[in-house]
């Protein structure tokens, strides 16, 4: 444990030198939710029916700008990776005396800490300015929630940081995939209207599981969230597993 | 005083080490290829070789931070493939890259690595004070790291390693960008440790600084062990090589052109001072010195015996005779 909190620290360090960082992070899932979800609030005026009830699009929404930044955090943890070896610590770092899933469960955890404090600022400002009616009593389920799917993006993503040795090309590739990621996904439209063969990708989209997750656990949710669960631990684990052999196996081959 | 071992007299093993780096987009790379060595408790031993002579791999196997692709490795009794963590509990290493926290500060560097190393922080904060000084980082202390020189950085970097305790240290080429009173600070700071029996493994290119510096020697070359043993048996493989330093009153176009014409293993210039390397005894210096004598005026003599570099230079099989015209490069 004592390990895990030293890289935590470190994490802390790091993050709290850039108030521009720790203003993205906190503060952007707002403006998606300000500009984009009032947008097309007006836009849908007539709301997405979800679970027999109509809710307005900014209620649908939230739980997408919710899970579009977690994996903001996600990834920009894993882009640490790159940032680390530019400074030439990131090799030091793995002689230090910690095992690997230390250092990769430290790396994150702290930054799962942003991602549950970046929520509450999202879900409060919902719930105040856009008046968007939550599931109160599911906050300790969207809690858990949020801190797993930090978690199982920045595992996925770390595979491909660690493996890949150019940024430019990590950049590229997480573009395109996200890109992919994001609209093949119910962060901004419910599946039930979208063709038969995208639907499928969307529902077998990880984004989708945690999209779902987090909508489950604040305005409610129609989709089979035990089953979305499920899938997506089984994500989170064969993600910390390939990250995990990635690090210890694939750096240097 | 370190636990200079843990259940063994021998901080490392090394058998039969292959190392093959295999990318996709190059043929593979045999980085080490059955290479061999042992390092004993307490002795600071130096790793010399020339560039891509397998130092750097064979450090990162011995750090954890790669698996050899055969043979066996042991650090302080421990299977670095088997047992990664317990090695690392045991080892502090200064890498070739410049390692620093570059938005930290020089004390928040020093006290995360001391944080990570597991010292408390009431210890803690006396060891930065100590490394703090004994590196000269006094007026950097508050400053953050990024815009300091990469000598600077570097300092920052071999200071980690002298606040933690653990009784194996790695370096490789520690010195390389710093000036030379550091460099000094450093090397009598590695010897300190040394006497305390700490095990000390360096690589390094410069040869007079594991001259001074090392219990014991390894010449690298091509992944394997070409020579390994004390500073003396390692010059012993060059007993039939003499340095001679000659200064003459002038230099003139004939004493470059009879330069030209010895058999002289290297040849380096100063104004009018000249060094070089020949192979054969003392008495073989002497007939050349006779020989020069006889046409220009010699003003000082010296003959030495082969040092580490001759004999570094004799194993590898390098040629480095420059032209007599020239300065010695730098």
């Amino acid at each position: 444990m004592r390990m895990i909190l030293a890289v935590m620290y470190r994490e802390f360090r790091i993050r709290t030198t850039s108030l521009t960082w720790i203003f993205y992070d906190l503060l952007i899932p707002l403006l998606y939710l300000l500009i984009f979800g009032i947008a097309l609030n007006r836009t849908i005026s007539s709301g997405i029916l979800l679970a027999g009830t109509l809710v307005s699009y900014n209620a649908f929404f939230l739980a997408g700008v919710l899970s579009m930044a977690s994996f903001g955090i996600a990834l920009n943890t894993a882009y640490g990776f790159f940032v680390d070896r530019d400074n030439g610590i990131f090799f030091e770092f793995l002689t230090y005396p910690m095992t690997r899933s230390q250092f990769l469960i430290g790396k994150i955890l702290f930054n799962c800490l942003l991602a549950v404090l970046q929520a509450a600022i999202t879900v409060a400002f919902a719930a105040v300015l856009l008046e968007i009616p939550l599931m109160w009593d599911r906050m300790g389920v969207l809690l858990v929630a949020v801190v797993l799917t930090t978690a199982g993006w920045f595992f996925f993503l770390s595979s491909f940081a660690l493996r890949i040795r150019r940024n430019d090309m990590f950049n590229t590739f997480m573009n395109l995939a996200y890109f992919v990621l994001m609209f093949a996904s119910s962060i901004f439209y419910p599946l039930e209207g979208l063709p038969g063969w995208l639907r499928t990708t969307a529902m077998l989209n990880p984004l989708t599981w945690h999209t779902e997750m987090l909508r489950f656990a604040t305005i409610g949710a129609d989709s089979p969230v035990l089953l979305e669960t499920l899938a997506f631990l089984v994500f989170l684990l064969a993600s910390f597993y390939f990250a995990l052999r990635t690090l210890r196996y694939g750096i240097l081959k | 005083m370190y636990p200079m071992t843990i259940g063994t007299a021998t901080a490392i093993v090394a058998e039969n080490l292959v190392k093959v780096y295999r990318e996709r987009s190059s043929a593979p790379v045999r980085a080490l290829d059955g290479m061999s060595l042992e390092v004993k408790s307490g002795e600071v031993f130096g790793l010399l070789g020339r560039n891509g002579a397998g130092k750097t791999t064979l450090l990162r196997i011995l750090t954890t931070l790669v698996e050899p692709t055969s043979g066996l490795v042991s650090v302080l009794g421990f299977n670095v493939q088997k047992e990664p963590y317990q090695v690392r509990k045991n080892i502090c290493a200064v890498l070739q890259e410049n390692a620093v926290e570059l938005y930290l500060s020089v004390a928040d560097n020093l006290a995360t690595y001391a944080r990570f190393h597991g010292i408390p922080r009431e210890k803690a904060r006396p060891r930065i004070e100590a490394a703090i000084r004994q590196f000269g980082l006094e007026e950097y202390r508050t400053q953050k790291v990024i815009d300091m020189s990469g000598g600077t950085k570097r300092r920052i970097q071999v200071a980690k390693a002298f606040m933690v305790d653990t009784p194996l240290m790695f370096l490789d080429e520690p010195t390389t960008g710093m000036d030379p009173i550091t460099k000094r600070t450093t090397l009598d700071a590695l010897r300190v440790e040394s006497s305390r029996g700490r095990t000390v493994f360096l690589t390094t290119h410069i040869l007079q600084e594991a001259e001074e510096l090392c219990d014991r020697i390894a010449i690298i070359d091509h992944g394997r062990i070409v020579a390994q043993g004390d500073l003396r048996t390692i010059k012993s493989l060059a007993s039939n090589i003499v340095d001679v330093s000659l200064t003459f009153s002038e230099v003139t176009d004939r004493l470059l052109e009879e330069l030209s014409a010895l058999p002289l293993l290297k040849l380096t210039r100063r104004h009018n001072s000249f060094d070089f390397s020949l192979r054969g005894k003392e008495q073989s210096a002497l007939d050349v010195i006779t020989r020069l004598a006889a046409s220009h005026s010699i003003m000082e003599v010296e003959i030495r015996g082969a040092t580490l570099e001759d004999a570094f230079l004799e194993l590898l099989g390098r040629d480095i005779s420059g032209t007599p015209g020239e300065e010695p490069r730098s």
